[in-house]
């Protein structure tokens, strides 16, 4: 691995689903000699694209894990993460996101930016990564780039620049026009791979010089030589543009916009070389962790250093044929093999084996892993994000942003072998997928499944079956509904037992509110009311309520609770006592504060032909949705909705057939929101009729 | 209490009548491009929504994000013109109320009565009450749109919703013989309402063209804000 990390590149690839990810991947791999042959994701051999290394993912032409890989390009060492599309596996992305200096954001030339380029955008900015743009599929019909450009503009806010210009679109896509060159690139041969550089075509100088005046201006906001440059009238060169633009760039203040087609091999070079111009090296990126022994005081990490101690951080689990692979980024100093790391979550030693680098499904070995790279280790067992350390610091990076499931089902295995490989097989994913959650319902005995949509577990489910040979029933799809209450209400309660032997004494009182948080608690308890050793107590006995509601035994959030009184027994008080009173106290407030029921909505982008729109915003209508509005884009439209998960079951189906298949939409997670009456009334009745049928 | 607030409020309770907006089947607010006729639509669409209506916007110039926007600054201008008001009061207002508001863009080329027809038909499948008002922002009544009308009546018909278009009239051309500008003059009898914002120095002002017996009534308005400045 090159030591030098000016010339290392951690880079991402995101983008809607079908933006052609992949394909680019693919490509990219095939220039810089990883694979001497190009399978396409949805390939006539059935073959399917190399990056995408799970059986269901070449069936379904999705790519559902990140896969890491890496190449390299002019000198340059580029780890690529591939990340998947989907909203429901965002948590991939998320990851990836956490452990990139820059991303390649794919646009489609026609579609422009979607819905999941708003969600990967909205990523970047969480995690502060920079990155350009590609407008990929120029050939395709209804190719627009410029306008795709703009949109980048008006949607996401970005400063974005035109670094190029198409020189033919459509079928008519030939190849492009380098504004900071001014030259003609042309690309022949059978996959591409002969990049021809030509004089820029006569009818075409006007625009480009016109393109390129308002890249340079753009870009002078970032060089005073750049800006000197133009006033003084002095030769503008190449490198001068560069560098503004990359310091543009790097400081997320300009995107700069490229474009092509990776499946008609097309301008897919030119891309490589802007990936390594414009998206910075480790040695530009600043990266915190927290000093666990120091007051978890924020310390910058420093990656050009490989003597100083180690820190590196776990973001994805595999479990291979050769067991648990962890992909690390290693953030400073260097993992060799044989080295003693600490993982500081749990403080546990852990001897770095086997370290290797990832294309795909193959894997290379190496002796370490110096900071700034991405690799994996072999045969470590830890969760999803944890820190590893040198025995000598106590570091801990900053915990990824992980949602909460908001779809359950549950499963049931079809026999006893399959019950042996569905723990094993949910041990796996749980530990891969912080989003993907399970339980044990005490009630029912079943084992119930958590994620972020139906195709999430859909997918688990189909995994369980293919590679664990476990195959389940599943039952109906769950809402993860949630009880709050709406106002405030007091409570005094007293807990007392005292019918021979040691008696229960203890009296709280105070009062609950709503509030933002899921649980607070306040102890405003003066002159000694309550003895101090007993205040804990009185806040697990009331965080305990919090996991069933009393009104249907949901989960309750959005809860204060002030305690403000109370009463004890010299010999009869005790936490147990308080814990009781606690519990007896949530009890009687409760009621009285108008608890409701609160459900999941998502948010609903559906693209579809324009003669279907008035139909589409129908079956949001159908499904207590609510329509935010409708945008025609050339011969597509977009409607984007509000709509309870709970309706959303099937829509797939519905969508498919009102529109004879050709509209697609995304969903995820938006808030939670009050369920109307008569819905909460249905719940309740459906509660009580799964109550009496357990009985 | 907020809510009835905001209607008395409106340049739309002074100009056109809270309970006359929907009362008829076309309206129409004139004024060359620039002055606000979109402004003044959106104050149309906010007496609706304020009173627990739902209204559709369709827009052929504006985005949806645009819409949006215009319906916030709307509904700012119209809070801030009341005075003091509990900022979480006001949010909640917006938040009941704006979920009632549905924003569609078309290109002009495509706009197609049928498209809303059919969402329309599926408010009636749902059991949902039906939108008030149907505000068309950026029809161009410089070519012969009377198929359009047309096919705007049938929904009329079929749904009893009320239709308010804005209409761009240009600087260089003379009124009719009525005082009409030529856009309104030719459709003049589909049309029950209309109001022609006249920019005048430093205000906008808002004249009655056609509404029974309001007709010919001027009020001045802050062209920033579309609030009334000065009852005449």
């Amino acid at each position: 691995m090159i030591r030098d990390l000016k010339r290392v590149r951690n880079i991402g690839i995101s983008a809607h689903i079908d933006s052609g990810k992949t394909t680019l991947t693919e490509r990219i791999l095939f220039y810089t000699d990883k694979i001497h042959k190009i399978n396409e994701v949805r390939g006539k051999d059935g073959t399917g694209a190399v990056m995408d290394s799970m059986e269901l993912e070449k069936e379904r032409g999705i790519t559902i894990a990140s896969a890491a890989t890496y190449c390299e390009w002019d000198k340059h060492n580029i780890n690529i993460i591939d990340t998947p599309g989907h909203v429901d596996f965002t948590v991939e992305v998320e990851r990836s996101l956490r452990v990139l200096d820059g991303v390649v954001l794919i646009l489609c030339s026609v579609s422009g930016v979607q819905s999941q380029s708003i969600t990967v955008d909205q990523q970047m900015k969480r995690y502060q990564v920079p990155c350009i743009a590609f407008v990929n599929k120029c050939d395709r019909s209804g190719a627009n780039p410029i306008k795709v450009s703009r949109q980048l503009k008006d949607k996401l806010g970005h400063n974005s620049v035109m670094m190029q210009l198409p020189i033919g679109l459509e079928d008519k896509h030939e190849g492009v026009i380098d504004l900071v060159a001014m030259k003609a690139y042309y690309f022949e041969g059978e996959n591409g791979e002969e990049v021809v550089v030509k004089e820029i075509p006569e009818d075409r100088m006007e625009e480009a010089q016109i393109a390129r005046e308002e890249m340079i201006d753009a870009a002078s906001l970032f060089s005073e030589e750049l800006t000197d440059a133009i006033l003084e009238e002095n030769d503008i060169t190449e490198e001068l543009i560069m560098q503004a633009v990359r310091t543009g760039t790097i400081a997320r203040e300009m995107t700069p916009v490229f474009l092509g087609s990776a499946y008609k091999n097309k301008a897919v070079q030119p891309l490589l070389n802007a990936v390594i111009d414009y998206l910075p090296s480790p040695l530009e990126i600043e990266n915190e962790a927290i000093d666990l022994d120091n007051n978890e005081e924020t310390v910058i990490l420093e990656s050009s250093d490989f003597d100083k101690p180690t820190v590196a951080l776990a973001f994805k689990l595999e479990d291979g044929q050769y067991g648990q692979l962890t992909y690390i980024r290693v953030y400073q100093g260097c993992i060799n093999k044989g080295d003693t790391l600490i993982n500081s979550r749990d403080g546990k030693k852990i001897k770095a084996g086997r370290l290797i680098r990832m294309h795909s499904s193959q894997m290379e070995d190496v002796e370490a892993i110096p900071s700034g790279h991405i690799g994996a280790m072999f045969g470590i067992d830890c969760a999803s994000g944890d820190t590893f350390v040198s025995p000598k610091i106590n570091y801990s990076m900053l915990a990824m942003h992980v949602m909460e499931p908001v779809i359950s089902l549950s499963i049931v295995p079809k026999d006893n072998k399959a019950q042996i490989n569905m723990s094993k097989a949910l041990n796996r994913f749980t530990k891969e997928d912080p989003t993907f959650k399970t339980y044990m319902d005490h009630e029912t005995g079943d084992t119930i499944i958590q994620g972020m949509g139906e195709l999430h577990l859909e997918v688990y489910v189909e995994r369980m079956k293919r590679e664990y040979d476990a195959e389940v029933e599943t039952g109906q799809p769950r809402v993860a509904y949630r009880e709050t209450i709406t106002k405030k209400a007091l409570f005094n309660y007293t807990h007392k037992k005292q019918t021979g032997g040691a008696g229960q004494f203890g009296r709280v009182s105070g009062f609950m509110e709503p509030c933002e948080e899921e649980f607070e608690f306040v102890n405003k308890i003066t002159g000694g009311r309550i003895p101090t050793q007993y205040i804990p107590a009185c806040e697990k006995g009331f965080q305990a309520c919090m996991d069933k509601g009393p009104k249907l035994e949901f989960p309750v959030t959005g809860i204060k609770v002030t305690i403000n009184d109370g009463a004890y027994h010299a010999v009869d008080s005790s936490e147990m006592a308080f814990q009781s009173a606690a519990r007896g106290g949530f009890l009687e407030a409760y009621g009285k504060a108008k608890p409701v029921i609160k459900e999941p909505i998502m948010k609903v982008v559906i693209e579809t032909p324009n003669e279907f729109q008035g139909a589409c915003m129908g079956l949001i209508n159908q499904r207590r949705g609510i329509i935010q509005g409708s945008q025609e884009e050339g011969v597509m439209s977009v409607i984007e909705s509000a709509v309870p998960l709970s309706d959303m079951f099937g829509f797939s189906t519905v969508l498919r057939s009102g529109t004879q298949g050709k509209a697609q939409f995304t969903m995820e997670f938006l808030t939670y929101k009050k369920v109307p009456q008569s819905v909460a009334e249905e719940i309740a009745r459906k509660k009580l009729e799964e109550k009496t049928k357990k009985k | 209490m907020l809510k009835k607030d905001l209607i008395l409020k409106s340049p739309v309770s002074k100009t056109i009548g809270i309970d006359n907006v929907k009362d008829g089947k076309f309206g129409a607010v004139l004024s060359r491009a620039g002055v606000g006729k979109t402004s003044f639509l959106v104050q149309i669409a906010l007496t609706q929504l304020l009173g627990n209506e739902k209204i559709l916007h369709i827009s052929l110039d504006d985005s949806m994000e645009k819409i949006n926007i215009r319906y916030n600054e709307g509904y700012t201008n119209l809070v801030d013109c009341i005075g003091y008001v509990d900022p979480q009061k006001a949010v909640r207002v917006w938040e009941d109320i704006n979920p009632n508001k549905v924003g569609i863009s078309y290109n002009e080329s495509t706009f197609d009565t049928q498209k809303i027809g059919d969402y329309l038909k599926s408010f009636i499948k749902a059991d949902l009450a039906l939108p008030s008002i149907l505000i068309i922002d950026g029809l161009n009544f410089d070519k012969d749109i009377s198929d359009k009308l047309d096919a705007l009546e049938d929904l009329n018909r079929e749904f009893s919703i009320f239709t308010w278009f804005s209409m761009k009239i240009h600087r260089e051309e003379e009124l009719c013989a009525d005082g009409f500008p030529i856009q309104l003059e030719t459709y003049k009898d589909r049309f029950d309402k209309a109001v022609f914002l006249n920019p005048i120095e430093d205000k906008i002002e808002a004249i009655i063209l056609k509404d029974g017996d309001r007709t010919d009534q001027k009020h001045k308005l802050d062209p920033a804000t579309m609030m009334i400045v000065e009852y005449t």
